[in-house]
This record gives structure tokens, C-alpha cells and sequence, in this order.
């Protein structure tokens, strides 16, 4: 066994960093990568008490490196009754173990077994050893401290031991220190040579759903880790971006039941909620209805719509309850997720499958027809993980835009009031062949009706369809592949249309099917590198009656990152990536490049400044290449105005420029995020202004309307610039306190635009915004949380057909004022198993976040928690 | 929606008393009256209120009106009806300008008789004006003649509404409109409020065609190119142009010759002198109205949207009395049509009026130097000077079919639009500074 802060260690390589000694760390050798294990929480977290966590672990692990253990192994405690991680019971064993107390490091290995890691074997040898020595050394003279149990009981003790096992124990345990001895030697160089604590040792995390795990469990205990910014498993303050990751404690102590209405705490993000079901996200400007520039993905696999170009927030098939974290990076990831990470990736990362309760009940109920329910399981046998849920959910619109039994208007859907309705049900598992190959396959379905806000002249639509999906992940040692796929089929339509006129409901099914394969590897070049090299296929099919046909789209991409330990602390991320698209080319096969660099300076411990330079686009969608679709012109029944894409778009091209710094002060509890970006955005993609058509196209025998002209599709000439300052801090003063605020800053400007054209990006972003909150989770079972976020003012300009002459379109100016929304809640535990909520949204007056949007107003609702 | 099951809360929990939810719960929390309560007041007792957006149709209230149409004949084609404010109507009866139109196309309306023009129905389909505001309206319409009919040879579908020449009923099209089914005179239909103050839809209303001599165009638009000089000289007491036929688009567009008509507004079978100048009216008749300055070369002045009416602002010109009414003007000059030829032509070797239509190879237009106000038709006040512009000449036929010059087809325009250019129709009149 080695000493505290000697360069080695014993179980599975693990050890104490010599220069942090509160880092807690897993390298190859005998360490047997944890599926699954660091997650493997024993019971119900109630808050987000990760800052607090990890202020005591720190401490503690500070207090045991100056040979106070008696004290640091309280603060170890009292982080793991804060927030249970196993890694802590392991930790903890290992400071019994070193202060001599063999007995209760035997009690506390054992505790750590109960979550039954991957490791276990080991640990049971070790524990076997242990008890050797105690025979051995009989009776123990070590005084032993009061046993003290804030973690659940962790099986038996073991049997004493006869000669011949002890022999043998001795033979093993000999066996064992050689192997670790040569397991170090190999892996030392790199060990003293790095200062800051990375799990860049581990294979790059390409499924993230399923080596989060492994990565995750390499990760020092309450580190808050994240795996989108760079395809594996890093803390926020490696990152090369500015990032953001909201918990599932956050999430449930939230009291949300919308997934955007988190996002609000994301620096510089903008949330437009225009119903319930209809919610746009982007960051740093360019919001819209359809908002295209951010690609979301939940564990790796997108939920970008191909064919429309948006995400259908209400139809994503997981639930508030089944999400883990959410990880934010605002900025371009086009170098690693290729087209449509323009202005962020948002990765939506759901429990690994085998952790958390084994049952867990949700429901909800309250203002405006609200109700929901859910129940998921998770569990394992063997190598087998798996989680399951069921959900059902629905809610009314905030407002309706007409009455019923109006003479001029109509409801195409039969319920004119409903928002939202879905019921989904989702299954993942997991199989750990053996430490080098795992597989993992999930699948889900929602059926849904939920409602989107389109462009040009389109106001309200309902979806009312199905989404499913499959996906598997194999992890073969260095080499990951994934496929997915998803589907889309519904019924859409114009929520409500004018009477007598021709309808616009019609129908979409698509499909896209995805593969990739990525391989990552240490290398040594003048320092450390850490490589990642992918490729990637996906082929779309979409069939829309909104279209001039069936169209099918056969995507390629390859991709490589190398992130280089140049000189510590300067490390260096490159990437670049290549997409080939089928009609980049002036309609022909092009391909777009993505390249980007990042550098990350971390002079000190706790603070890293980072500077980044990155390239993204966004393909055009198929609505923009293919559509041709008749609108009906308000009030004339027999014209319409036709819509048309366009073949030969170039996509949408992003330069951007970022310079951030990120510390901590971790006895303060305190985190902060600086970003200052610039944002060059070319060849927008726009629908032109109306044009007539020849004489002899007037008439349209497909819709038996004239139409009155044609907008197509188009790259807009103008440059658009966004400048802007963030800044987010988290601030955990004493325990069980959370505080964060955020504030976003920005200008959007134009250059190069023709003579007369409105900058709709210009004056669509909000210059401000701000965010603030804060949660208690007082001693007496209560929980408290509240959020407040304020938006500035914004002028939207949108199509419509002038009041007077409805055959004329304008582009008419709306202004929204600023608006402020104000969630909260109060919680009640009343026992480890069962949790009751009050929560409210949009506590404050009611108000738009879009000019065509709901008058959206306060709900309340309550809610119980029941994980038996 | 499909495949749906109804899952509403149940009304029931709305109203009950806060005690009967919580009570008896058995934990003895605090919290759990706060739940209840909650539950309580919030569960599905509201309805979702109607809050109209920005958007503008959201802010707007109508009605609509809708019906079937019935044609009887044999002609074959599409059918296209128009919506009129009862106050503007159509040529000849006015100058106003359609609010909406509908489209039936042949198919729908004759169905497998399409081909076959020894059915003369009658035939029904159904039509809709939407968002109809409040008010008075009048439908038109006409069938698009697709077919020959000896009088007028052999015709293609040829109406277009965005334009002004390809927007008006052709030789061999057939007339119709709302009527009332007693009078047979035309049908004014109302978009009013019932008792409870909402708007009522105007449904079952039918516009009938009955194909007969008297409802099918004899002629085409009356189509003209203009001979004289552009420039009108001020100095003169009068100036002289000729309105000659123009054949343009085969089948679609060949006047021959304008139709000419004394004006029998009374029925009385004697020519109507309405101005008692001592010289019946007769049609057809004829407007010089000033043109809008600018980019576009066919708006007129102060009708920038093309919608007929005035624009509530724009150029006012002094008054010959020296005063001003502050309102945007209708100019016009003071022009008709020189009568000897016409008067001559709807005489009879009698000398008795000829009352029927009567065709005449051209038309004699006389322009003074005198310009008009005519915002108010009926009494038109004559301005300071002649507002120094571009002028165009417009001919209304007895059929209501007009035609005006310069127009779509003039090169420049014509080739985006997808038209013939003919150079004849980019003549207009000019007054020079």
C-alpha cells in the first residue's frame, strides 16, 4: 500500500495527486474502469449540492494531506452525506487505511462495495489483505473511532481465515503490489508531468450516454465534468468554451415543467417560449421562429428536425426526471458535431442505465389542464444495466388566439385549447462484456401532439404524430461506433385557418439513420496529445407534401481533434472537420470545413483563461432546398403565394472568436465564467420578399389559385456581427445555499445588406439579459428555489399581408417589450422516499416572448415524488 | 385529432372546500394543506382565455360569405367571382375595384360534363369569401370562356387578376352574379351583427349564370393604341387623338372595334341626356387620369395601392377658386369623346335613335387644358392648372370591359411579367412643367 501522497497507489492505480492532493484520480493498470459506478447513488439527492460537496471534500482531503485525519475524514463524511458518491467511501476506507485503523478501512471498503463497482474484485482483495494484517497483528492495537454510518450498511463482514487462506491471500496480495508496481512505472513519467487532474488517460467518451460512466467515474468527486465541448470527459475549467451544465438536482429542484425554462440559466442564451408545446432556443442572437443554429442532442444522438430545421422541444422523448445533466456550450461545435452546432450544442444527457432508485413516480397537476406522469426503473443483474419510463403528459395553451364558433375562423384541430399532450416511453440497457467492450442500445417512442411557430406567413401549427428512435453504442477499446435512428411521422396543420379558404394541413415521415465510428489514443509528440479521429454517414429520407417530391440526402463526415499538453499549464485543442453535403456544390455534392483551435492557459489552480477561434454552418434544410408549398393569401380565396426552395444555397457560415476566463474558489463556493465573443454570420439563409411570376405561371393548377408570387429561399448578402460579454457565477455561501446569476450583453449588426433591407438580427436580440437565483434546502425538509430572468426589449420583424390589401406583403415591425419571468418553488421531504412540491412559472404579470407568441401567465402546480 | 383519448381533468375537483383535500392525509405535515389548497384553486377551472397576438388578422374581425354557384349552359370553363363594396361597384354601374375574388375551376363545376357541351346543367359547386369584414357587398363574376362559339371563334382560358389587361372577361365569356332570385336585380349583401353583436356569416348565398345572348361578352376589351402626339400643347383650346382597335394577344385579345351604345338608364327606349347639353350620353366612355410620379409607371396619382380609392394622403393642387380642401386629388382632365361619328353610327336612316350596340372602327378624343378634381365624381372642381405629369386614357365599354393606355403591356414591364410587348401600349399623354 502506498502513501498518501506518493506517486502510487494500489487499487487500480488509484492515488492522491501529488500537487492537488484533493484530486481524485483513476488511471489504467489494474484500475477497472467503472461503468456506471461513480453514479450509482444510493439514494434520492434532494438539492443541488454539488458546490457544497465538494467544499468538504476538498477540505478534507486538504486536512488528510497534513496528517489530520481524524478531521478530514469527517469532512469526507459530511461531503458524502451532502451528496453521496461512492468514490468518497473509497477515499474514506483509504484514509482509515493509512491512519491505521484497519477495521473500520475494512468497513468503509465494504460500504464501497455495496455499489458493487467494477472494481470490486480488487477491493475484496484488499479487504481480504487487510484482515490478514488485523490476524496477523491481533489483537489490533489502532484505537478505533465510534463507527459512524451516513451511508447505507455494505454487506458482511468477512470470515476469518484459516492458514491456508491466509497463505494464499499473502501469495495474492504480493502478486497484486508487483503488478501495481509495474503498472505505475509505465504510467508515472505522465503522472508527475501533469498538474491538473484529467481523465485525458481514459478513452475519449464519443458515446456519451454510455462511457459518461466510465469517464465520469474517473472524475474527482464533485468536479463538475462535462463531455460535448470536446468528446470526452474534461472538467468545465479544461474546457475550451464557454459551457454551462445544469444538474437533474437543479432541474428537480427547479420545479420547471419545461425543459427551456431552464435554459434561461444558461449565459446568453435566448428562450422564446411562444406556447407551451413551442419553445425556441438559440445563444448570442439570431433567434427566430424555427430557430435553426443550435444543435440538440440527448445522449449524443440529435433531436434536430432535418426536414424543418428546428427542435421540437415538446416532442423530445425523455422527461425532466429522466435527465442527468445538461450540458450547454455556447459557441460553435460544427468541428466536432457538424452542420447545424452553429451557435451551441446542447447535450441532454439522461441517467446511465442501473442508477438512481430502482422506481421512481412522478406526477403533477394544476393550472391550465396540467398534468403529467411518469414512472422509471433502473436496475441491473450481472453486467446487464438497464432504465425504463413511461410518461404521460399535458397541459392547455397559455392563450388561445381565437374564440370558438367564430364566422370567419376555424379550429382545424378538434382540441383548440390544448397545448401539449404526449405519452412516451423509453428503455435503455447496457452490457459490460468486459472492461474493453460494451454495448448499449436504447429505444423509445412518444406519441404527440404539440404545436410549432413557422416562418414567412405561417402562424401556429399543430403536430399531432409520433417520434421514435433506436440507438445503439459499441465501445471496443479505442473504438467507438454509433448508430441511430430517428423517426418522425404527424399530422401537421395551421392551428387555425380561415373559412372557405384552402388548407394547409399535410403530412411529413422522415427518417434519418446515422452512423459513426470514432477512435481516440494517447500519443507522445513533443508532450502529451490526446487524439480523436471520426467519421460519420447519415441518410435522410423525408416524405412532405410540402415538398416538390420525395427527396433523399446521403451525408458524410470525418473529423479529427488532438488536444496537446504543449507546456503545462498550456494546453492546446485543435480540431477540424469535414462534411460532405449533397447539394453544397450550386446544387451538386460540396463539402463544407469546419475548423477550430482552442488554447487553454491555467496559471493557477482554479482559474484557466482560454481563447478560441472556430468556424461552424448550417446546412440548409430541406424545407429551404425543396419546399413548394401554396399559401393561401388571407381574404382572397383564389390566390396564393408560393414558396419555393432552393437547390443551390450555400450554407450558413459562422466565424467566431472567444476569449473566457473560468475560476473557482472552492472554500468560498464560488464559480465564475467570463466570456467576451465575437460572431461573424454570412450567408444567411432567408425567404426573399415576394416576387411576381410570368404571365403564363399565374395560375397554379396544383392549389386552382393564382398566384400571387413566388418567395424563395436565399443567402442573404449582408454580414451580421454579434459582439457581446457574458457572465455567470454559482456561489454556494454556507450550506445548502445556492446562489447564480448570469448576465448577457450584445450587439448585432449588419454590413453589406441591400439598400433598404431591415436587420431583423439587429434588433430581434435582446441587448440584455439577466438571470438570477438561488435555493435552500433548509434542515426541516423543506426546499426552496426561485429564478428570475429578465429579457430586454426587442423589435420583431415578421411577414404579414398588409390590413388594407391583404394580396400586398410587408414586412411589418412588432415591438416586444421587455419581459421578466419569475419561477419558483417549494419543496417538502417528507422522508427519504417521498417528496411533495409547490411550484409556480411565470409568477410575474403576463406577458409575450414573441410578438405572435401566447400571453403567457402564471400556473402553479403541485407535485409528489415517490421513489419506493 | 386521431387516436386520441380524451383526458381532461375531471371538473369535479373545482369548488371543493381546501378542507376536503389534505384532510385526513395522516402525516401531520404542514405542507400538506398548502398542496391541497393548491390543487384546489389551480386544477382546471379556467378556461383558456382568448388573447389575440400581434399578428394583424388576429386583431381583425369578419365574417364570411359562401354559396353555391349555379351555371347553366353550355359553355365550358372556369367561373370567377368577384367581391364588391356595394358602394363601388363594378363598371359600368362605377369605378370600383374588386375586394376579393374566387376561383371555381371547370372541373369541380362540371365535373364529367366538361367534355361534353350538350349538357346545360345546371351545374353547382360551392364558393367562399373569407375574412369578409363588415359591410355591403355585390358579386359578380364570369365564366372564362374554354371553347369556340361561332360568334367570337375559338377561346382559351385568358383571365389573370395581377394584371390589368388579363383581368376583365373576354368575347364569349359568360356573366353572372348574385341576383336577387325575384328581381333578378342585383343581390347587396350584408356582413351585419346579430343581437348578440357578433358578426353573422352571409352562407347560402348563390350566384347564378345563365348562358344567354345577353349575359355572353359580344366583344373583346376594348383594346386601343393611340395616334397622336404625347405631348399635349397647353396653348391650344383643344387636342385631338384617335383611339384605333388594336388586336394583341390571339384569341384573348382582339378588338376590332369599340361598341357603342346610347345610354337608356331610365329603359325608356329614348337616349338619356343626363348633363342637358343637348347631346345624349352614350357609351362608350372615356377618362384622361393623371399618373402617379415615380419608379412605377401605371399607378395613378394618389391611388398608390392600386385599391381605387383615394389614398389618405398625398398631392393636393390648388383649387381655380384660389382655395385648397387639404385632401390628396383625383385628377383628371377634362376630355370625352368627339360624337359626330358615334351619334351618326346609333342613328338610323330615320334618323331615329338606334338603341342597340352598334360597332364603331374608332374613337375621336378631344382633351382640354383643364384639369379636375374629381374626388367627388358627381361634382368635379376644376384646378389652378393642369398639373404638369403623365396622363393615361381610359375607355369603358357598355360590358363594363375597359381598357387603358399605358398599361402592363408596355416594353419594360412587359417582359417580367411574362406579357407581350407591345410598344403602342406604353403611349401616354404628358404635360410639361
Amino acid at each position: 500500500m502506498g502513501g498518501w501522497f506518493e506517486a502510487t497507489g494500489v487499487w487500480g492505480g488509484r492515488r492522491w495527486a501529488t500537487t492537488r492532493p484533493c484530486a481524485f484520480r483513476l488511471r489504467g493498470g489494474l484500475g477497472v474502469v467503472a461503468l456506471g459506478a461513480c453514479l450509482l447513488a444510493s439514494g434520492p439527492a434532494f438539492a443541488d449540492a454539488r458546490l457544497e460537496a465538494r467544499r468538504h471534500f476538498r477540505a478534507g482531503m486538504s486536512l488528510i494531506g497534513k496528517g489530520d485525519y481524524e478531521a478530514g475524514i469527517r469532512e469526507l463524511k459530511a461531503a458524502y452525506s451532502t451528496k453521496p458518491h461512492p468514490n468518497v467511501l473509497f477515499n474514506i476506507a483509504h484514509a482509515y487505511e493509512d491512519w491505521g485503523h484497519l477495521t473500520d478501512a475494512i468497513d468503509w471498503y465494504q460500504r464501497y462495495l455495496a455499489f458493487d463497482p467494477p472494481d470490486a474484485a480488487a477491493v475484496q482483495e484488499a479487504i481480504a489483505r487487510l484482515e490478514a494484517k488485523l490476524i496477523a497483528a491481533a489483537p489490533p492495537s489502532p484505537p478505533q473511532p465510534p463507527p459512524e454510518s451516513p451511508a447505507p450498511s455494505a454487506g458482511t463482514p468477512a470470515p476469518a481465515l484459516d492458514p491456508e487462506s491466509l497463505q494464499r491471500l499473502t501469495t495474492l496480495t504480493e502478486r497484486l503490489e508487483a503488478a501495481v508496481a509495474k503498472a505505475e512505472s509505465l504510467t508515472s513519467r505522465r503522472e508527475t508531468a501533469s498538474v491538473v487532474p484529467s481523465p485525458s488517460s481514459q478513452q475519449a467518451t464519443a458515446n456519451e450516454d454510455v462511457a459518461l460512466d466510465e469517464d465520469a467515474a474517473d472524475a474527482p468527486p464533485y468536479e463538475e465534468v462535462l463531455v460535448t465541448a470536446s468528446r470526452r470527459t474534461q472538467s468545465t475549467l479544461e474546457a475550451p468554451y464557454a459551457t454551462t451544465v445544469i444538474t437533474g438536482e437543479e432541474i428537480r429542484l427547479s420545479g420547471v415543467t419545461s425543459l427551456v425554462e431552464l435554459l434561461r440559466r444558461v449565459p446568453g442564451a435566448e428562450v422564446m417560449q411562444l406556447g407551451i408545446g413551442s419553445a425556441n432556443v438559440s445563444f448570442r442572437g439570431f433567434n427566430q421562429r424555427l430557430a435553426n443554429k443550435v444543435l440538440v442532442l440527448i445522449d449524443g444522438r440529435t433531436e434536430y428536425q432535418d426536414f424543418l430545421g428546428l427542435t421540437l422541444w415538446s416532442a423530445l422523448p425523455v422527461g425532466l426526471d429522466e435527465i442527468d445533466r445538461i450540458e450547454v456550450i455556447r459557441g460553435p461545435g460544427s468541428a466536432l458535431y457538424g452542420a447545424n452546432a452553429m451557435l451551441g450544442v446542447i447535450n441532454i444527457i439522461t441517467r446511465p442505465p442501473g442508477t438512481g432508485p430502482r422506481g421512481e413516480f412522478n406526477a403533477t397537476a394544476g393550472m391550465g389542464n396540467r398534468a403529467s406522469g411518469s414512472f422509471l426503473a433502473s436496475g441491473g443483474q450481472n453486467r446487464l444495466r438497464y432504465r425504463a419510463s413511461v410518461a404521460y403528459d399535458q397541459g392547455d395553451k397559455w392563450s388561445r388566439d381565437f374564440a370558438d364558433d367564430r364566422p370567419d375562423v376555424q379550429s382545424t384541430f378538434p382540441e383548440s385549447s390544448l397545448g401539449l399532450r404526449g405519452v412516451r416511453g423509453n428503455f435503455t440497457a447496457t452490457w459490460q462484456f468486459s472492461r474493453e467492450l460494451q454495448l448499449g442500445a436504447s429505444a423509445g417512442v412518444n406519441r404527440l401532439y404539440t404545436e410549432v411557430y413557422p416562418l414567412g406567413l405561417l402562424r401556429n401549427y399543430a403536430f399531432d404524430g409520433l417520434t421514435a428512435y433506436a440507438k445503439s453504442d459499441l465501445r471496443a477499446g479505442p473504438v467507438k461506433l454509433k448508430f441511430f435512428w430517428n423517426h418522425l411521422a404527424t399530422t401537421a396543420g395551421p392551428q387555425y385557418e380561415p373559412r372557405g379558404e384552402p388548407s394547409l394541413l399535410t403530412h411529413v415521415q422522415s427518417n434519418v439513420f446515422d452512423l459513426e465510428a470514432l477512435f481516440s489514443q494517447e500519443l507522445e509528440l513533443l508532450g502529451p496529445h490526446q487524439l480523436i479521429i471520426g467519421a460519420s454517414g447519415r441518410l435522410k429520407h423525408v416524405v412532405w407534401d410540402y415538398l416538390d417530391g420525395t427527396h433523399q440526402e446521403l451525408h458524410a463526415a470525418a473529423f479529427v481533434q488532438d488536444e496537446w499538453r504543449i507546456l503545462d499549464p498550456l494546453r492546446v485543442v485543435a480540431s477540424w472537420r469535414i462534411d460532405r453535403h449533397p447539394l453544397l456544390d450550386s446544387g451538386k455534392p460540396g463539402f463544407a470545413q469546419s475548423p477550430r483551435v482552442s488554447a487553454v492557459y491555467i496559471p493557477f489552480e482554479g482559474h484557466a483563461l482560454r481563447a478560441s477561434f472556430a468556424t461552424a454552418f448550417r446546412e440548409p434544410t430541406y424545407l429551404e432546398s425543396y419546399t413548394a408549398v401554396r399559401i393561401p393569401i388571407p381574404g382572397v380565396n383564389a390566390a396564393s403565394a408560393l414558396t419555393v426552395g432552393n437547390t443551390e444555397l450555400r450554407p450558413e457560415r459562422l466565424i467566431a472568436y472567444e476569449l473566457g476566463y473560468r475560476g473557482e474558489r472552492v472554500s468560498w463556493g464560488l464559480e465564475w465564467d467570463l466570456a467576451l465573443y465575437q460572431n461573424e454570420v454570412k450567408d444567411l439563409i432567408v425567404l426573399s420578399n415576394l416576387q411576381p411570376l410570368p404571365a403564363d405561371q399565374a395560375y397554379d393548377p396544383v392549389s386552382d389559385t393564382y398566384l400571387l408570387g413566388r418567395s424563395r429561399f436565399a443567402n442573404e448578402q449582408g454580414l451580421y456581427t454579434a459582439r457581446g460579454v457574458e457572465l455567470g457565477v454559482r456561489y454556494s455561501p454556507v450550506d445548502r445555499v445556492d446562489v447564480r446569476a448570469s448576465t448577457a450583453v450584445q450587439r448585432v449588426t449588419a454590413s453589406g445588406l441591400p439598400e433598404g433591407t431591415a436587420c431583423a438580427p439587429c434588433t430581434q436580440a435582446p441587448t440584455y439579459k439577466i438571470q438570477a437565483g438561488a435555493s435552500w434546502r433548509s434542515p426541516a425538509h423543506f426546499d426552496f428555489s426561485v429564478d428570475a430572468a429578465y429579457t430586454s426589449s426587442t423589435t420583431w420583424i415578421e411577414r404579414e399581408p398588409a390590413a388594407t390589401d391583404p394580396t400586398r406583403i410587408e414586412n411589418v415591425s412588432n415591438p416586444l417589450p421587455a419581459y421578466t419571468v419569475l419561477n419558483a418553488r417549494v419543496g417538502y421531504r417528507l422522508n427519504e422516499n417521498v417528496e411533495f412540491a409547490v411550484a409556480g412559472t411565470h409568477l410575474l404579470d403576463g406577458h409575450r416572448e414573441h410578438p405572435f407568441g401566447n400571453l403567457i401567465e402564471r400556473r402553479v402546480f403541485a407535485s409528489v415524488r415517490v421513489t419506493p | 385529432m386521431r387516436g386520441w383519448w380524451v383526458c381532461r381533468l375531471p371538473s369535479t375537483v373545482c369548488g371543493r372546500r381546501v378542507g376536503d383535500w389534505g384532510g385526513g392525509a395522516g402525516f401531520g405535515a404542514p405542507f400538506f394543506p398548502v398542496l391541497a389548497w393548491v390543487l384546489a384553486v389551480t386544477l382546471a377551472c379556467d378556461p383558456v382565455p382568448v388573447v389575440p397576438s400581434a399578428d394583424e388578422r388576429q386583431n381583425s374581425e369578419a365574417a364570411r360569405i359562401e354559396g353555391d354557384v349555379v351555371f347553366s349552359g353550355t359553355a365550358r370553363g372556369n367561373v370567377v367571382l368577384f367581391l364588391f363594396d356595394a358602394a363601388r361597384p363594378p363598371p359600368p354601374e362605377g369605378t370600383g375595384r374588386p375586394l376579393s375574388f374566387a376561383f371555381i375551376p371547370g372541373e369541380k363545376l362540371f365535373s364529367a360534363a366538361m367534355d361534353d357541351g350538350s349538357d346545360a346543367g345546371p351545374f353547382t359547386a360551392h364558393y367562399a369569401f373569407s375574412l369578409v369584414p363588415e359591410g355591403k357587398y355585390l358579386i359578380r363574376g364570369f365564366l372564362d370562356r374554354d371553347g369556340c362559339l361561332p360568334q367570337v371563334g375559338c377561346r382559351d382560358p385568358d383571365f389573370i387578376p395581377w394584371y390589368g389587361v388579363t383581368g376583365e372577361p373576354s368575347a364569349g365569356d359568360v356573366g353572372g352574379g348574385a341576383v336577387d332570385p325575384l328581381t333578378r336585380e342585383p343581390r347587396v349583401i350584408e356582413i351585419a351583427r346579430g343581437e348578440d353583436g357578433r358578426l353573422r356569416a352571409a352562407t347560402d348565398v348563390q350566384v347564378s349564370f345563365l348562358e344567354d345572348a345577353s349575359t355572353t361578352i359580344p366583344v373583346d376589351r376594348p383594346a386601343f393604341r393611340v395616334n397622336g402626339e404625347r405631348a399635349l400643347d397647353l396653348s391650344q383650346p383643344a387636342s385631338f387623338f384617335e383611339l384605333v382597335p388594336a388586336v394583341i394577344v390571339e384569341r384573348s385579345i382582339t378588338a376590332t372595334a369599340f361598341l357603342a351604345q346610347w345610354v337608356d338608364d331610365d329603359h325608356d327606349g329614348v337616349p338619356d341626356d343626363a348633363d342637358h347639353d343637348g347631346v345624349p350620353e352614350f357609351w362608350p366612355k372615356v377618362f384622361v387620369r393623371k399618373l402617379a410620379d415615380g419608379p412605377v409607371p401605371l399607378l395613378d396619382e394618389n391611388d398608390l395601392d392600386h385599391d381605387g380609392v383615394i389614398d389618405p394622403t398625398g398631392v393636393d393642387y390648388p383649387h381655380a377658386d384660389g382655395t385648397s380642401d387639404g385632401l390628396p386629388d383625383q385628377v383628371v382632365l377634362a376630355a370625352g369623346l368627339v360624337p359626330d361619328a358615334i351619334a351618326l353610327a346609333l342613328t338610323n336612316m330615320d334618323g331615329t335613335p338606334k338603341m342597340t350596340p352598334v360597332p364603331v372602327p374608332k374613337l375621336d378624343l378631344v382633351v382640354r387644358p383643364l384639369a379636375l378634381d374629381a374626388r367627388d365624381p358627381s361634382a368635379p372642381v376644376p384646378l389652378a392648372s393642369v398639373p404638369p405629369g403623365r396622363y393615361a386614357i381610359v375607355v369603358v365599354q357598355l360590358t363594363g370591359q375597359t381598357w387603358r393606355v399605358p398599361n402592363e403591356l408596355q416594353p419594360g414591364f412587359a417582359g417580367s411579367a411574362g406579357l407581350p410587348a407591345v410598344e403602342s401600349q406604353a403611349f401616354f399623354l404628358e404635360v410639361k412643367p
